[in-house]
């Protein structure tokens, strides 16, 4: 690794720990905003043979700036391959060529669930949200599946209020009840505060690093579950000088990540 | 026959109250004008449907033409919620509309089998999720879970989709309506090939010749169409590759306005209501917002390379 450098927002450091988790080889389907971001990364640092795809129907984009949705213009010039939702959720995610689904969800549980349809009660809704799009499928048919979200006893959730997308759902056992494969599933939930896993076992998240700036007990504040610490517990590496080369001069030059901070990725 | 018309007439001729439409796009080729001119006449009761939904499905559920919702998804993405759709759902105004919730992967493949012409279609998505514990108007239809009659595993079934019409916006098209695309796809194709009927807007009408210059381009096939609108930034403020660009301030200014009823009903009134077509809503738009802000949105050239299919 390259030098260190406290220089840094935490957007990007978020953004870093997503790359970190993408290995070489990888194709890898990522959903909007933030994901594109860390996906990029990985390609310029450790895996140039990692290929990413939008459902909308991109392969192997080449943006020249931060894509800000699925279907960003700037997906179009340059890509590998532009056709359909069928194209790229079916042939490729739902006939299992899919690697890594790199999902944002608006709230989290201990299983890895997503929410992204409705706070409160489904039919009288408190707070109406967007709903699946892609997340269900990409997350039941990506193998290794990596989450960002916000670290806050909202966003985070002993269950979530609504399954949209399924994790390890009841824990042990339950996807296979589903027909679906048990070695596939959330690897990782990357928050602003730190980086939980899942348990091989219990399939729960638990943490495994705190951000530079973060503590344990900050972080046990603010998760509503009794969240396990993992025993070699550490702090999580800041970005190296190359990361943030490649983030500030190859994939933002216009600096567009800052506006995560906005939306509580401090 | 030549199918060209104005997007006012082939509204006003395809598009009745109560119909089940599919209008395409996904931020890229939105076919925005044939939006507002459903706004404009007034047209209720429509059940619509496409994977990704934005300010589009969000201004049509606000303007109240809207009963049913087939969906996967409604939100502004980078400019923030989708204010009307939330605002329908959780304070029925201007009425709550219905909606049945698929994802990305089921509903293409709803209208991959409507297009088919096949009655259902296995998908291997929304399994171990509460989208299986919500029915709506399609009741039990939703979706059947069964034992595959080949190996006993579980699989899910969803039913084909036939929509009444298709709406989708294009790049060039010939007056009969040979369709072409290039760029982000969506679910376009299937979706307009899985309906009845299909109105084509697309950016230039080009001859029949130029479509055969490069045929693997045609996504739709001119039998099923019977309206052809040469609507230029018709699909403004999304973007058409080889055109314009996404305008982001006016997504914004969208987001913005639509936070509140009332800023809501501004905007229409400017956008929708106070202009007749797609000619007036430019000319609205260079004389509010300066030539030097449209011409920007113009898009670069850069051409690929021509293709030849001579043998």
């Amino acid at each position: 690794m390259s030098e260190q450098t406290t220089d840094y927002i935490k957007p990007e450091l978020m953004a870093c720990c997503g790359a970190r988790e993408i290995r070489d080889g990888d194709l890898v389907i990522v959903g909007t905003g933030f994901p594109t971001v860390a996906a990029n990364i990985a390609k310029h640092i450790h895996a140039p043979r990692a290929r990413l795809m939008q459902e909308s129907g991109v392969y192997d984009a080449q943006p020249k700036r931060p894509a800000l949705s699925v279907g960003d213009p700037c997906l179009n010039p340059g890509a590998a391959m532009i056709g359909s939702l069928v194209d790229i959720m079916g042939m490729f995610l739902q006939a299992g060529k899919v690697d890594v689904g790199f999902l944002s969800g608006s709230q989290v549980d201990k299983y890895g669930n997503i929410n992204t349809t409705v706070i409160g009660d489904y039919h009288q809704p408190k707070s109406r949200l967007p709903g699946s799009g892609g997340a269900n499928p990409i997350g039941l048919l990506a193998r290794r599946i990596l989450i960002i979200a916000l670290h806050d006893r909202r966003r985070l959730a002993e269950r979530v209020d609504f399954i949209t997308t399924p994790g390890y759902i009841d824990g042990p056992g339950s996807r296979e009840k589903w027909g679906l494969p048990g070695d596939c599933g959330p690897e990782v939930i990357i928050t602003n505060k730190g980086v939980m896993r899942f348990d091989a076992e219990t399939k729960e998240a638990y943490l495994a690093s705190y951000h530079p700036g973060n503590t344990v007990e900050e972080i046990l504040e603010n998760t509503p579950w009794d969240l396990k610490v993992a025993d070699d517990v550490h702090e999580t590496e800041p970005p190296t000088s190359e990361e943030l080369r490649v983030i500030r001069e190859v994939l933002d030059p216009m600096r567009m990540i800052t506006i995560y901070l906005k939306r509580g990725y401090v | 026959m030549s199918k060209v018309m104005t997007m006012k007439e082939a509204i006003e001729r395809y598009v009745h109250d109560g119909d089940f439409i599919f209008i395409g796009g996904y931020i890229c080729r939105t076919p925005f004008s044939a939006i507002h001119e459903i706004i404009r006449q007034g047209k209720k009761d429509l059940t619509i449907t496409r994977s990704n939904a934005a300010d589009d499905f969000d201004m049509m559920i606000g303007a109240g033409v809207v009963k049913r919702f087939i969906s996967t998804f409604l939100s502004l993405g980078v400019y923030g919620l989708g204010r009307c759709f939330r605002r329908s759902l959780e304070k029925g105004i201007p009425h709550k509309i219905e909606i049945e919730e698929y994802t990305n992967l089921s509903l293409p493949m709803m209208l991959l089998a409507g297009a088919l012409g096949i009655p259902f279609i296995p998908v291997k998505d929304m399994v171990g999720s509460d989208l299986l514990n919500v029915r709506s108007f399609m009741g039990q239809n939703k979706y059947k879970l069964i034992d595959s009659p080949f190996d006993g595993s579980p699989v899910l079934l969803v039913p084909a989709l036939n929509p009444d019409l298709a709406i989708i916006h294009v790049q060039q098209a010939d007056e009969e309506g040979n369709a072409q695309v290039w760029g982000i796809e969506g679910d376009c194709k299937v979706g307009a090939n899985a309906s009845k009927k299909v109105i084509i807007s697309c950016e230039r009408l080009v001859s029949r010749e130029v479509i055969g210059k490069d045929p693997s381009r045609t996504i739709v096939a001119d039998f099923n169409v019977v309206a052809v609108v040469e609507e230029p930034f018709g699909a403004h403020p999304g973007y058409t590759p080889g055109f314009y660009d996404v305008d982001f301030a006016f997504g914004s200014m969208y987001q913005q306005a639509s936070n509140s009823v009332e800023g809501f009903k501004e905007f229409l009134e400017e956008w929708v209501y106070g202009v007749e077509d797609r000619t007036a809503y430019i000319q609205h738009y260079i004389e509010r917002f300066g030539y030097a802000q449209f011409k920007n949105l113009q898009a670069d050239f850069d051409y690929s390379f021509p293709v030849s299919y001579a043998y």
